[in-house]
């Protein structure tokens, strides 16, 4: 990924960042009102020469004053700002920062489509960023149309059976866990979650109170075949 | 054997060789069958706590073998755990016979990577190849053989199969597994430079630096005392650097790491088919977990345990062997043959009189606790042997937060109503110091032995329903309230619920009979000397005049207080010897008449409270220090009194009829 970061960050592409940047503010006017207008987008990104080259550029087109998406462009904005809040949701939600804005800006330029996808399944296909907007759905997000919960919980809002994948795990029993084969990437099955969960990997059956649960984070084994 | 019996095989200069493996995969068994001689032997893991020693004899040569606490990781992450790692790092066997499940092959190479990595020679012992098959796992052994370069052997050890090949294997010359593994640039790196720094050691240094890499702090002493200095700052900082490079904990890593390739090597091994179904057992072990259904299982097991112990053992069998074959044949006997041989009065009155060696310490023991503890011993197997213990950690867990333990203390408690002494040997299972101290504590405090149980049991089972809950609730209340008290007192977090739960297994009737044979033998050889002692005692006290004395001096607490007999006071002096001694001498008092129901429910309630047994005591003293021990009895004592007399009085004060 960094080879991409520092590819991205050579100066001919300081035009893609600026048209990046610019569909970007162009798809969340549009999410609030209507029209978008020249002056609006102008007082917001202060270069209007370089707008008119994205005219130019056949991403967006100027009738009236009024700034409207050409296909291609229509599907680079839903692009960036789906990349944009997806990053926010992986900084808030999983690194636990609170100070993400700017990050999330360079983050979104960096990551490939790959990646972008195996965040928002991680994320469990999140409907909205953290300010409350919607995350335009990608094509990972349609495979799971039905699913309403998050892919990626904990196994307390996991429910009895499984298997599950375990995807990452916190807490002070990490290693206690890995002793007896308990790591990322383990299968498990939930037997029961009352009184004390109990767990079972392989031939081995472990029980575990909520607290120990909480930080182990799994998503369900049959999506991995549902690919 | 004793350390004692260690120097003297040492002084032989024989062989050694170890048996290294996960928890609950038999090698106390296979121990047992190697050796002949028995250690305690259960289906749940810990209850090896400490290392025992044991001879074999094969085709003439003389080997000494060690059987240990089992280990997930050889990077320790409780006592019990560093025990074993530190034996190999001690002692550095000649060879190591690795016992594994056959069932979880993943989990019992994570083991024999490691033990390549130290250097050490092994045998691999897959065991309970028959649950595997059951399952379904079937292992190419030659294919594994062929991988590791070592000797493999499949055994069922309670059906003494694959024994024989076993004993083979030791004898033939035994090689290092041919398991290298690559920890990825830093790492090796690291490690290299923390090789070069270690000095020499009996397992290899490659694996110490990967644990001192990986953080393991139990290392720090050993090293402590071997380096230097600025040699142990310079791999305090590789130490550092590597964890900072590697930017995630590098024990982990490297426990990642082994397990891929455990993995790996799992998955060209063992070929999988379909498994036969136990529903039967299946269908007990989710009941016995069920947050509903397990309650009522529970319920019925205390029921079968009172029934057998209670109302057999006490009952029906002290009936038969105190009141019949002593009271009618032995003791009358007795007192006949010694009227003839010994006129002195003194004598006589030494063994048949009233705190005659023989009317009161033999009867008490072989009469009275002896039938009581059989029973007990032989229930509290099963349950054992069936793997119903931990699942009962399960169901309890949130009761034991309540007293600032999590569920795994279920293990040392159950094991306290067998033996204190056992069961304070046993905290060792547990996370933390704090979590052993309060284990200790309300083991040492409220958590009856069998003998004692037993003896209780029997007196309340004819006194009334009402009494039998009353003494339970003022035993719950006092265990739930003073581990409340010590858990809020103690700094510190409790360790977090973790327990691996076996499988639920049929008893066998010879590991039973064995392991009952074993527990009788050695509450014989302990309780009957001390239980001569303290009749002794008694009897020299009565003789000089002194008991009278004494009686006077407890009789603010014990008539005052507590509302009892006098005599009562004797029951209270030889419970400081042993607690069931003690409770016995009171149900001696009850059959005579000497205590009404009231007398007897507050008396029973005190004496559950009163302090540990001496054996106990020592125990305490061992695990957690003379200061630690005192200072627990200087609060029991008060606290069983006081508890005591605040019964008696509310009994009476509110006039209630046992």
């Amino acid at each position: 990924m960094s080879d991409e970061l520092r590819m991205r960050a050579a100066p001919e592409t300081e035009k893609a960042q600026f048209e990046d940047e610019a569909l970007e503010a162009i798809w969340e006017i549009a999410e609030e009102k209507k029209e978008v207008t020249l002056a609006e987008l102008n007082h917001d990104l202060k270069d209007e020469q370089a707008i008119l080259n994205m005219v130019a550029d056949g991403l967006i087109t100027l009738r009236d004053g009024k700034v409207e998406f050409t296909g291609e462009g229509r599907r680079r904005a839903r692009d960036i700002t789906r990349r944009h809040r997806l990053a926010e949701r992986l900084f808030v939600d999983v690194l636990a920062l609170t100070d993400f804005e700017r990050d999330a800006c360079r983050f979104e330029h960096a990551i490939s489509t790959e990646v972008e996808e195996a965040i928002c399944t991680l994320l469990g296909h999140p409907p909205t960023c953290p300010h409350g907007r919607p995350i335009p759905r990608g094509e990972c997000c349609k495979l799971y149309v039905k699913k309403v919960t998050p892919l990626v919980v904990s196994l307390t809002e996991a429910e009895v059976g499984g298997p599950y994948r375990v995807v990452f795990l916190r807490g002070p029993m990490i290693d206690r866990l890995a002793s007896i084969g308990l790591v990322a990437g383990s299968d498990i099955k939930v037997q029961q979650k009352r009184p004390s969960y109990v767990l079972s990997i392989d031939e081995t059956t472990i029980a575990i109170e909520e607290d120990v649960a909480k930080g182990i984070f799994v998503k369900k084994h049959e999506t991995e075949n549902g690919k | 054997m004793s350390t004692k019996g260690k120097k003297r095989e040492e002084a032989k200069g024989l062989k050694r060789v170890a048996l290294i493996g996960n928890p609950n995969v038999g090698k106390s068994v296979i121990f047992g069958l190697l050796t002949g001689k028995y250690t305690t032997v259960s289906n749940y893991p810990g209850t090896t706590v400490e290392v025992s020693y044991g001879n074999i004899n094969l085709d003439g040569t003389r080997f000494v073998l060690v059987d240990t606490p089992g280990v997930n990781n050889l990077l320790p992450m409780s006592e019990d755990e560093r025990v074993t790692r530190d034996i190999l790092l001690a002692e550095r066997p000649a060879l190591v016979v690795q016992v594994g499940d056959a069932k979880n092959l993943k989990r019992t190479l994570v083991i024999t990577i490691q033990l390549a990595e130290m250097g050490l020679p092994v045998v691999l012992d897959l065991n309970m190849e028959d649950e595997a098959r059951d399952r379904g796992i079937n292992i190419d052994k030659e294919a594994l053989k062929r991988l590791l370069g070592v000797d493999i052997v499949g055994t069922v050890a309670p059906e003494k199969k694959g024994i024989k090949e076993l004993k083979n294997a030791i004898l033939e010359d035994s090689k290092v597994p041919g398991l290298k593994i690559d920890y990825g640039t830093v790492i090796e790196e690291y490690a290299e430079k923390t090789t070069a720094l270690l000095p020499k050691a009996k397992i290899s240094r490659r694996s110490l630096a990967l644990m001192i890499l990986a953080g393991d702090e139990s290392l720090a002493g050993w090293l402590k005392s071997r380096l230097e200095g600025d040699k142990l700052e310079s791999i305090e900082s590789f130490r550092e650097e590597c964890a900072l490079k590697i930017g995630r904990p590098i024990g982990l890593h490297i426990n990642e790491i082994r397990l891929k390739k455990a993995s790996e090597i799992t998955e060209s091994v063992v070929k999988k088919t379909g498994e036969k179904e136990h529903r039967v057992i299946q269908f007990i072990s989710k009941i016995s977990m069920h947050p509903v259904w397990g309650l009522p299982l529970l319920l019925l097991v205390l029921y079968g345990i009172y029934e057998f112990v209670g109302v057999f053992g006490a009952g029906t069998l002290v009936g038969l062997v105190e009141e019949t074959l002593f009271g009618e044949y032995l003791n009358p006997m007795f007192t006949k043959v010694v009227d003839l041989l010994l006129p002195l009065p003194l004598l006589r009155d030494l063994i048949v009189g009233e705190y005659g060696l023989v009317t009161m310490a033999l009867t008490y023991a072989i009469g009275i606790i002896l039938p009581i503890t059989t029973t007990f011993f032989i229930a509290f197997a099963i349950l054992e042997d069936s793997g119903y213990l931990p699942r009962l950690a399960i169901m309890s867990n949130r009761v034991f937060n309540i007293m600032g333990l999590s569920g795994k203390a279920v293990l040392p408690m159950v094991l306290g109503l067998g033996c204190g002494t056992m069961a304070v040997m046993t905290t060792r299972i547990l996370e933390g110091k704090r979590d052993r101290l309060i284990a200790i504590f309300l083991l040492a405090l409220a958590i009856p032995c069998s003998a004692q149980l037993g003896v209780i049991l029997g007196m309340l089972s004819s006194l009334s329903a009402l009494a039998m809950a009353i003494w339970a609730t003022c035993v719950m209340v006092v265990l739930l309230f003073s581990g409340w008290l010590a858990a809020r007192i103690l700094p510190g977090e409790r360790g977090e619920f973790f327990l691996e739960i076996p499988p639920l297994r049929k008893p066998t009737l010879a590991n039973i009979a064995v392991k009952t044979a074993g527990r009788v033998t050695w509450y014989l050889k302990e309780a009957v000397p001390l239980f001569i002692l303290g009749t002794f005692v008694l009897f020299v006290l009565d003789k000089l005049a002194l008991l009278k004395v004494i009686h006077k001096i407890a009789s603010p607490v014990i008539v005052g207080l507590l509302a009892l007999p006098e005599k009562a006071t004797e029951a209270f002096i030889i419970g400081f010897l042993r607690r069931d001694y003690g409770a016995a001498g009171l149900f001696a008092m009850f059959e005579d008449g000497l205590l009404t129901p009231t007398q007897a429910l507050v008396s029973l309630v005190t004496i559950t409270l009163f302090i540990p047994c001496l054996a106990s005591f020592f125990m305490i003293i061992k695990e957690r220090g003379m200061k630690m021990a005192l200072f627990m009895l200087a609060i029991i004592t008060p606290v069983a009194i006081a508890f005591g007399s605040v019964l008696n009085w509310a009994l009476r004060g509110l006039n209630i009829a046992i």
